[in-house]
């Protein structure tokens, strides 16, 4: 009996350590998107400057995923035969937008500013990660092939730890205020 | 260790000791007029269009569950014929001596550098405790989750601010003096590299007083109106002290605070009514 | 302890658990959020930051400017417009509720075709064309018949643009048959100001400069015409001028908001308001204030109303009406209003007149800064006598009824069986947001826009001081298949082509509305306030500001009172009440509920919520009484009693109120809806069904106060939900006061 209640002990805690390694490292990974959109393609061959695209990051608190006409804007012209700007394609002669999968989400109850950072200038890698480098958007570092840890957890932590520390290199010390709660939540 | 248990000791400070900021960055304060409030309610309704508070219906009203951040009190003197009705409007003073700071068990409540008492909803526990200690009774607890008791039915849901979290059950909640136009007017004057001017930030209760009884700002601020109002000097922080009476230093012979014996320093100034008969003059 | 085999099962135990935790939370994770972008991204919208449109507020009919907060698409906040001299950027708790309007759940969705019996409740949704069809049909069978004068439409009194539009339809189609209908409105005070000062409209009331208001019932901070503005004004009277603080008497049975805010009340005896006014008005005159040439004519016309006789009267001393009557003449400049408390007596008319002469008697008060500043001639108000519109439907005159945001049927008295006389017309069309009384028997429901969906202008009475017209744009867009009343009309119209197409050729209602403006620039064009050097940068002006308005004062116009030609509209005596006074002991107070209006603000639950200013009872119908006079009947708070009068009765809780005279009664209108949405339906008591069919006969307004009333204590189920426990200060010093001789000592 002893030995069951042992067992079980075991077996709840490792399901719990793994249920959670998997939640806090290894979820939304880099979920397949309607599309297969490159930002290497992008961002990097072609170098296109993310605020390009992404037009509101440094006027609002939110930086936008581009418009479907944004998107055609080019691609009117640019590589037309490849079929996935063709799927672009027929969702613009739909009339619909593109469903994109969300990859960096808060809790409703976080109000990040993407234009603070951005005028702070923040470069967006350091939280996004080089996505430069990314033919698929992902959260993920990518060692030898193989997709491992987050850049980013999007933990309060993490976000403390630069607000403290980390944003020396960008205003010189410490942000102001950057660590009171109402800061971020409202 | 030493050096880990001296920032523990500040933190500790931070949350807990009243005071702890010498000086704050800017001091937020109201200023209620009581000769011009008439009692009307429209801050009540504008209260709670701005902070996304639920309507918690008819049943739950009747147990005293409202869950209005503000409040118009009112007193009835006297008999018929000769009846005085007196109205006040009650908030969250913000008090720098605050009960409820000294309450929470899990810090939920503190003050922070700008003057403000924050009520940090992530981490309440709903232990009630600030509610008990709270002198002034504006402290509002969620006995419910009320979004999913039909309170924000389709579509009045569509109305819902994006800029201020939806309460959940559990929570206690508190007027914040809209922190989200706070940090607004801060973020237009950081990118204007500026300091927040007076009367940039307008709470949705002042913004919509019809008769002007409410009036917003920095107390740090010797030009603002609140100060000018309130008839204080520059930086009154003398009003933090213990046992420290407003009528001491203020210039306006109508200004007081809200049972300022109590000692919890509140930040809301109220201007005397004017009014024949029970006059309150010198009353200390 | 453990051994080698044990402790490799503890291994592989773990292992398993861990792999299972692993894969349970793959299987688990939530289906991930979407990012939607834009299709093609609005030029003005940036998410996350909002825009404000500039509109004007139809909670009321005072006409605020407001400006609406709205993020992505979606309105999320009403504020009043800083710049309006109206608002002055101040809103009341109605105003702000107007969100609930646009995003009620309980608003008609799509078209609705009645299939069941009237009044059941049976509809089937159509479509638009369906829907118009029907109507544009019936239109024309009826005029091919030769019936156009059987067209009736009834709408609340609308103003600007919208009203014109509704006039040519009507002129168009052959009927002159355009009214307008609403409770609680000012057509005795139109009347009265038509009788004293030649202006059928309603002047300004200069409260902000007065310095001694005398306010006979007219709860100006709460409902009364435009209570934002006189609220601002009576904040910038009390506080806004140093070392000068203007004084409020409000003279009225029920101790109401703005007599609480008062310096002094007068609780006079309900129905005397007016003889008051004229013993004040002989004191004026006899006491030597009044100096012109014929006071010894007016002397002659007031000498029935000694202070001493009316004392008896009103219950108020001798002293007392001398003392304010003095007070009155020698303040300058003071200001004496008539408000909807005396207005609603049989002879209301006559109560009004006699307080409008009080203005001219102590030292000519009208046209003066602080005193009464006549608007502009405004064009004659549509407003029709209920009753008539009851007799021509009985009579089978009324073919084809159209409803517009009006609900007859639960803001009329009782005894005037709206519902049944509607049976009588053949087709009843309802134009309307929501399901109310009316609406529901109705046979077609055109869903139309709320406010903050449509265009449209408000040209507003009264102004201040100044002509102040307002624009009304879309916020948002429609949330629910409605279309603006304008654009059913212009529908309408073209459906019925011929000489419609002519008069009304535009394509819809933005366009007419941007039309009409057009001509309104061309014509005013060269005044000097105007800079704009095209109409296109004039009309974007004009939206972006929320309306156009020239601030210039109109004061200087003097008025001159003919005592002769006055005389015949004062009142003889006091007013009369239904019911006698053995019988029925209480006189009835009814006044419009501070949130809900009469009745059309029951919907939204923030007003329901609000807890009324006077008494905090929320969600509910309450009846104020005596706290003295209700111990002797051995009512407590609470209990619900029965009230009767001789035309119908109610049951409502018991509020103990001590602003209320022992012999009166007070209920607020605005609750007891049978249909009006969920927070509305079947909450409270609609005190209207007591009410005889009762109007001031020289204007046909409703009097809700000339009715007794008994009351007895019921065990029936009821309850008051009061949201402040006990209203006594018990010495803690919690709302301070300093005297007013205080005041001006610290100040000056």
């Amino acid at each position: 009996m002893k030995r069951f209640l042992l067992y079980l002990t075991v077996a709840i805690i490792t399901f719990t350590i793994g249920y959670n390694i998997n939640l806090i490292y290894f979820s939304d990974r880099a979920p397949e998107q309607p599309i297969n959109f490159s930002h290497k393609v992008h961002a990097a061959d072609n170098s296109i400057p993310c605020l390009y695209c992404h037009i509101y990051a440094d006027k609002s608190t939110i930086s936008g995923v581009p418009s479907v006409q944004k998107c055609m804007g080019c691609h009117k012209i640019i590589k037309t035969d490849s079929p996935e700007i063709q799927k672009v394609v027929s969702y613009w002669e739909k009339k619909e937008p593109i469903p994109w999968i969300k990859v960096y989400n808060l809790p409703d109850y976080v109000y990040f500013s993407h234009k603070r950072h951005v005028k702070a200038s923040v470069p967006c890698q350091r939280c996004h990660g080089d996505v430069a480098k990314m033919d698929r958007i992902t959260r993920q570092t990518v060692i030898f092939g193989v997709p491992f840890l987050r850049v980013s957890p999007l933990k309060m932590g993490w976000c403390l730890d630069c607000h403290k520390n980390g944003a020396k290199e960008f205003i010189g010390g410490p942000v102001r205020n950057g660590t009171d709660c109402w800061t971020c939540h409202k | 260790m030493a050096g880990f248990l001296d920032r523990l000791l500040e933190r500790f400070k931070i949350y807990r000791e009243p005071g702890y900021y010498k000086r704050y960055d800017y001091w937020w304060a109201m200023v209620v007029d009581l000769d011009r409030c008439t009692g009307c309610g429209a801050c009540v309704t504008a209260c709670q269009a701005e902070n996304n508070t639920p309507v918690v219906g008819e049943e739950e009203s009747g147990k005293g569950r409202v869950l209005n951040w503000m409040r118009i009190e009112r007193y009835v003197e006297g008999e018929y014929p000769d009846v005085k009705v007196k109205f006040i409007p009650v908030f969250c003073a913000h008090c720098d001596k605050a009960p409820c700071e000294v309450a929470c068990p899990v810090y939920a409540t503190y003050h922070n550098q700008d003057g403000l008492n924050v009520q940090v909803y992530n981490r309440c526990v709903g232990t009630f405790t600030c509610a008990t200690y709270c002198p002034y009774d504006v402290r509002r607890f969620n006995w419910f989750t009320y979004k999913d008791k039909g309170s924000f039915e389709s579509p009045l849901d569509e109305q819902l601010n994006p800029d201020v979290t939806v309460r959940t059950m559990g929570v206690m909640e508190k007027c914040t003096f809209c922190i989200q136009r706070i940090v607004a007017a801060k973020d237009r004057a950081k990118d204007e590299n500026r300091k927040v001017r007076d009367g940039e930030v307008i709470p949705a209760c002042v913004q919509s007083c019809p008769s002007k009884a409410l009036t917003f700002g920095d107390l740090n601020d010797p030009n603002s109106q609140v100060s000018k109002l309130a008839g204080l000097p520059a930086e009154p922080y003398y009003l933090r002290e213990s046992g420290s009476k407003l009528a001491k230093i203020s210039k306006n012979p109508r200004a007081y605070r809200l049972l300022e014996d109590l000692n919890a320093a509140p930040t809301i100034i109220y201007l005397k009514r004017v009014m024949k008969g029970s006059s309150t003059i010198g009353h200390e | 302890m453990l051994n080698r085999r044990d402790f490799l099962r503890v291994v592989g135990i773990g292992s398993a658990g861990a792999a299972a935790g692993f894969a349970l939370a793959e299987l688990n994770a939530p289906n991930p959020a979407r990012l939607i972008p834009y299709l093609i991204p609005p030029e003005d919208i940036i998410p996350g930051v909002a825009n404000w449109y500039a509109s004007v507020c139809r909670q009321c009919g005072a006409g605020c400017g407001i400006v609406v907060k709205v993020m992505e698409g979606r309105a999320k906040k009403i504020e009043g417009n800083p710049i309006h001299p109206i608002s002055k950027g101040g809103l009341c708790a109605r105003g702000q509720a107007g969100l609930q309007v646009l995003y009620n759940p309980g608003r008609i969705k799509n078209p609705l075709r009645r299939i069941g019996e009237r009044g059941k409740g049976e509809f089937q949704e159509i479509t638009w064309e369906e829907g118009l069809t029907i109507l544009s049909k019936n239109l024309k069978e009826l005029r091919d018949r030769g019936e156009g004068d059987g067209l009736y439409l009834l709408t609340s009194p609308i103003s600007g643009h919208l009203k014109l539009l509704l006039k040519n339809f009507m002129n168009a189609y052959g009927s002159s048959k355009y009214f307008a209908y609403e409770l609680i409105n000012y057509e005795n005070l139109r009347f009265a100001n038509n009788i004293t000062f030649g202006q059928n409209s309603l002047p300004h009331y200069d409260i902000e400069n007065t310095n001694l208001l005398l306010s006979f019932g007219a709860d100006f901070l709460t409902t009364w015409i435009s209570p934002v503005n006189y609220s601002y004004a009576y904040g910038h009277m009390r506080q806004g001028r140093p070392g000068l603080r203007g004084k409020v008497i409000q003279v009225e049975p029920r101790l109401s908001l703005t007599g609480a805010n008062a310096d002094e009340w007068v609780a006079v005896k309900p129905g005397t308001e007016g003889l008051l006014a004229l013993a004040i008005a002989y004191e004026i005159v006899e006491g030597g204030y009044y100096k012109g040439e014929d006071r010894g004519k007016w002397l002659a016309a007031l000498e029935r109303f000694t202070p001493r006789d009316v004392a008896k009267v009103t219950e108020v001393a001798e002293e007392r009406i001398i003392g304010i009557a003095r007070e009155f003449s020698k303040t300058k400049p003071s200001l004496a209003i008539g408000g909807e408390n005396v207005s609603s007596y049989e002879n209301g008319v006559s109560n009004l007149v006699a307080i409008n002469i009080l203005n001219y008697l102590a030292g000519n008060n009208i046209g003066i800064s602080g005193g009464i500043i006549p608007n502009r001639d405004i064009e004659k108000s549509s407003f029709i006598p209920v009753n008539s519109l009851m007799q021509d439907a009985s009579k089978g005159k009324i073919k084809t009824l159209i409803l517009y945001d009006t609900n007859p049927v639960f803001t009329t008295p009782g005894a005037v069986k709206v519902e049944g006389q509607l049976k009588n017309i053949p087709l009843i069309v309802s134009l309307s947001s929501f399901m109310d009384e009316t609406t529901l028997l109705s046979d077609l429901i055109l869903p139309t826009h709320t406010y903050l969906e449509d265009w449209g202008d408000n040209f507003t009475e009264p102004s201040v001081g100044y002509p102040v017209a307002t624009i009304m744009q879309p916020a948002v867009n429609p949330v629910f298949n409605t279309k603006s009343v304008g654009d059913i009309f212009i529908h309408l119209a073209r459906n019925l082509a011929g000489v419609f197409q002519k008069e009304i050729p535009w394509t819809d209602f933005g366009a007419y509305l941007q039309a009409s403006w057009k001509m309104v620039y061309n014509k005013h064009k060269d005044m000097k306030e105007i800079r704009e050097t095209t109409f296109e940068e004039f009309w974007n002006n004009l939206l972006s500001k929320g309306g156009w308005w020239k601030e210039e004062s109109q004061a200087g116009k003097k008025v001159y009172i003919s005592v002769n030609k006055i005389t015949p509209y004062l009142p003889k005596g006091p007013a009369s009440f239904d019911g006698d006074d053995k019988d029925y002991p209480f006189y009835l107070t009814l006044y419009p509920h501070s949130s809900y209006m009469d009745g059309r603000g029951a919907n939204l639950p923030w007003l329901q919520e609000l807890p009324d200013a006077m008494t905090s009872v929320v969600w509910g119908t309450w009846i104020e009484m005596n706290p003295e006079r209700a111990t002797t009947m051995g009512i407590k708070e609470g209990d619900v009693i029965e009230v009767e009068s001789p035309f119908g009765k109610i049951y409502a809780p018991v509020c103990l109120y001590a602003g209320q005279r022992p012999d009166t009664i007070s209920i607020p209108i605005g609750q007891g809806h049978k249909f009006y949405g969920k927070y509305a339906e079947g909450r409270g008591a609609n005190p209207l069904d007591l009410l005889p069919f009762k109007v001031d006969e020289r204007t046909g307004a409703v009097s809700h106060n000339s009715t007794k009333v008994k009351i007895t204590k019921t065990n029936s189920p009821g309850r008051l939900v009061k949201m402040a426990g006990w209203t006594k200060e018990l010495g803690r010093d919690i709302v301070q006061t300093i005297t007013p001789e205080e005041f001006q000592v610290k100040e000056g």
